[in-house]
């Protein structure tokens, strides 16, 4: 897992000290001391007090529902897509697609947390992907151009060009 | 709001412990192992909650926390840092353990698979020296760490050893009757071996996997 996630996410909260990060373990979880009580583990744990410390709760959705829904999205972050095997990435990359065919954002409509780390964690995977895969997962690609050109989200990741006219298109020839 | 979960699936004695300790009013079908309740998942995931909203829920942590969130109890951040650890560290090693114990015959084997994660409990638990994982009553992750342990710590047969702090915690999430009553819900009395025909449908644990192959997203 990696500590750049995090400070990505602080800059992108404009939080203005940046914290010191440490990890543990072969699996390299993020850690951070705290001054008021027992260290914080873990990539979900860290991110969402992130979110608390900059008061943007709205990024952990705005109803109980939405809460519950982000949460098993950010779970999903660090469960399936961390250190995901090959055949792994196609049945993510499917589910993903029919799940988003009619949403915006993981949690609907409004914009999450969720969509941030899940952007981060399969920006290397979409780096990948050739034209027709791409095709293939149009939903996700579009879901993930969309959260690459949302403000102060992409940070230091490349840009992946993104098609937004079909090539190979079954249906028209 | 409805919960779907099939007999004999571990990770549906969390939820239906959680709904019997929060009290709240759902509606509970029961499910084949195979059953496709979440419409968007290539494979089948239970317990699934269908939200009032139309959305699922396909993680059981995630539907434990709604409802104690619906029963006015949010979850601290301690409580989350225990449900990130069960997802991703506890529960890798208790896939291996049951597909050990309960379709290897190996048994003896499963001591050394959850010896690190239990020791960690162990030592937290002491640490914190509260009767709970976060602090004097019981919370979401008390519910959830519990329910994911108790096929293994339940099996007296599996020899994993007395921890001084875990089995006290244990013994007193267990005496609560909420968590009695889903047991039997989930299990039927049949201990480990309630769990085969679950056990025989997933696939085979990543730990033994994950040697051979490469990591797509190590960075």
């Amino acid at each position: 897992m990696a500590l750049w996630e995090l400070s990505s996410l602080e800059k992108y909260l404009g939080l203005k000290k940046p914290n010191k990060y440490s990890t543990q373990g072969d699996k390299k979880v993020p850690v951070l001391q705290n001054n008021n009580g027992p260290p914080l583990v873990g990539l979900v744990t860290l991110a969402c007090h992130l979110v608390k410390e900059a008061k943007r709760l709205e990024l952990l959705g705005d109803s109980a529902e939405n809460r519950a829904v982000v949460q098993q999205w950010l779970e999903y972050r660090v469960t399936k897509l961390n250190n995901c095997t090959k055949d792994n990435i196609k049945t993510i990359l499917k589910d993903l697609n029919l799940y988003l065919q009619d949403k915006v954002y993981l949690a609907e409509n409004q914009f999450t947390l969720a969509d941030i780390l899940l952007y981060y964690g399969i920006q290397p995977i979409i780096v990948d992907l050739a034209i027709q895969e791409q095709e293939q997962y149009v939903n996700v690609t579009r879901w993930f151009d969309h959260i690459q050109h949302y403000p102060g989200i992409r940070r230091h990741l490349s840009p992946v060009v993104v098609l937004r006219n079909r090539i190979y298109s079954s249906r028209h020839h | 709001m409805k919960l779907f979960v099939s007999e004999g699936n571990p990770h549906c004695l969390k939820v239906l412990a959680a709904l019997e300790v929060t009290g709240v009013q759902c509606d509970v079908q029961y499910v084949n192992h195979e059953e496709t309740v979440v419409p968007f998942l290539s494979r089948p995931a239970l317990p699934a909650m269908f939200l009032p909203s139309g959305l699922y829920l396909f993680s059981a942590n995630a539907i434990c926390q709604y409802l104690f969130e619906v029963n006015g109890q949010e979850s601290s951040e301690l409580c989350s840092q225990w449900l990130e650890w069960e997802a991703t560290d506890l529960q890798p090693a208790l896939l291996l353990a049951l597909h050990m114990a309960v379709l290897q015959g190996k048994g003896s084997q499963v001591s050394n698979v959850l010896q690190g994660p239990l020791n960690y409990l162990d030592q937290s638990l002491s640490k914190g020296n509260t009767p709970y994982l976060t602090g004097e009553a019981v919370s979401v992750a008390d519910v959830v760490l519990w329910a994911a342990l108790y096929p293994v710590l339940s099996d007296s047969s599996l020899a994993l050893g007395e921890r001084k702090s875990v089995k006290p915690w244990f013994d007193r999430v267990a005496a609560m009757h909420s968590c009695q009553s889903a047991v039997q819900k989930v299990l039927r009395g049949k201990g480990l071996q309630g769990m085969k025909s679950y056990m025989q449908r997933q696939p085979a644990p990543q730990s033994s996997q994950c040697r051979d192959t490469q990591p797509c997203n190590s960075n």
